[in-house]
């Protein structure tokens, strides 16, 4: 690891030593959270899966409903029954802070009353494929809100470890290294001060006996 | 705050959403999505569930909104699609994290 370019000084020395320090604390803080984060998204993971899995079996489900349904009444006609219905404000958003990462939070209001397409025209199967789309809808919003939050808390994570390994394998190995660097450079000065100044008195000494 | 639910897909997989109050976007090509993102990512929907032939079409721009809260944006299987794409897309972000993937331990829970 090169050591930074300095001044081997005093000055300097202090300097470094004190920024040494700032970095080993912001380490340890830096280290402390990605640890923390990691906790929080491994215990999140698993039960991401399984909610994953859940839902797409039961759209899978709901889907194959639906084919039978326009099977019966013809693409036209279930077409048309489906038209009913306005989009909705389905959610009520909120916002959770998981150590310092903005992770949405999804209410689901009332999900509207179904219906509005004729009973007479339409096969029984189809109210049973809408039934079905009920229920998933919202553990999809769940899941939703769920991925976003891994996904949040992945980029942080890849953040934060980046941090963590600039500070202890670059920044810090950097200061150590410069720091010795200058306490060698300064030992050295000394050194040759000290010879220097037995050499004069010598010679003084010499001049005087 | 309240917002909005859209599910953008083939005719056929989003048909059923729409008398659930979701805010649905028929596309006949899945890269006809990539017109609507604009409004889509606006912030007026929370959550957007794309079919997973037009999540392949729109992957660059949900990229974008990755860092944001919302819109959440979930692939949902579509009709006659395989699947696997949205585990994918979660395993992408786990391995981001974490610098490897995580072997399934179906025992838990």
């Amino acid at each position: 690891m090169p050591a930074i370019r300095v001044n081997p000084n005093r000055m300097e020395l202090l300097r470094l030593r004190t920024r040494g320090d700032v970095a080993r604390r912001g380490h340890k803080l830096l280290k402390d959270k990605l640890d923390e984060l990691m906790k929080e998204f491994l215990a999140r993971i698993g039960a991401n899966r399984r909610l994953r899995t859940e839902v797409e079996r039961d759209l899978g489900i709901a889907s194959g409903l639906l084919t039978v349904a326009r099977a019966e009444a013809g693409s036209a006609t279930l077409a048309q029954a489906l038209m009913a219905g306005e989009p909705a404000d389905l959610l009520i958003t909120g916002e959770k802070h998981v150590m310092s990462v903005v992770v949405p939070v999804f209410e689901v209001a009332e999900l509207p009353e179904r219906g509005g397409y004729s009973f007479a025209t339409t096969p029984a199967v189809l109210d049973g494929a809408l039934e079905r789309l009920a229920d998933v809808a919202p553990k999809m919003i769940e899941l939703a809100e769920r991925e976003k939050a891994i996904e949040l808390l992945a980029a942080e994570i890849e953040r934060t470890r980046r941090r963590v390994n600039a500070l202890e394998y670059v920044l810090i190995p950097q200061i150590v290294e410069t720091v010795r660097d200058i306490q060698m450079k300064m030992d050295e000065a000394e050194r040759g001060n000290l010879t220097r100044l037995m050499k004069v008195k010598e010679i003084i000494a010499a001049k005087e006996g | 705050m309240s917002a909005r639910v859209a599910v953008v897909g083939d005719p056929t997989s989003v048909a059923g959403f729409r008398p659930l109050g979701f805010a649905v976007f028929p596309v006949e090509v899945p890269a006809a999505a990539r017109d609507l993102w604009a409004e889509l990512a606006g912030g007026e929907y929370g959550v957007v569930f794309v079919t997973e032939p037009v999540y392949e079409a729109v992957k660059d721009l949900v990229r974008e909104t990755a860092d944001r809260p919302v819109p959440a944006v979930t692939v949902i299987p579509g009709a006659g699609s395989a699947g696997g794409v949205g585990q994918a897309k979660i395993d992408r972000a786990i391995e981001r994290a974490l610098g490897t993937t995580v072997p399934v331990r179906e025992e838990e829970g």
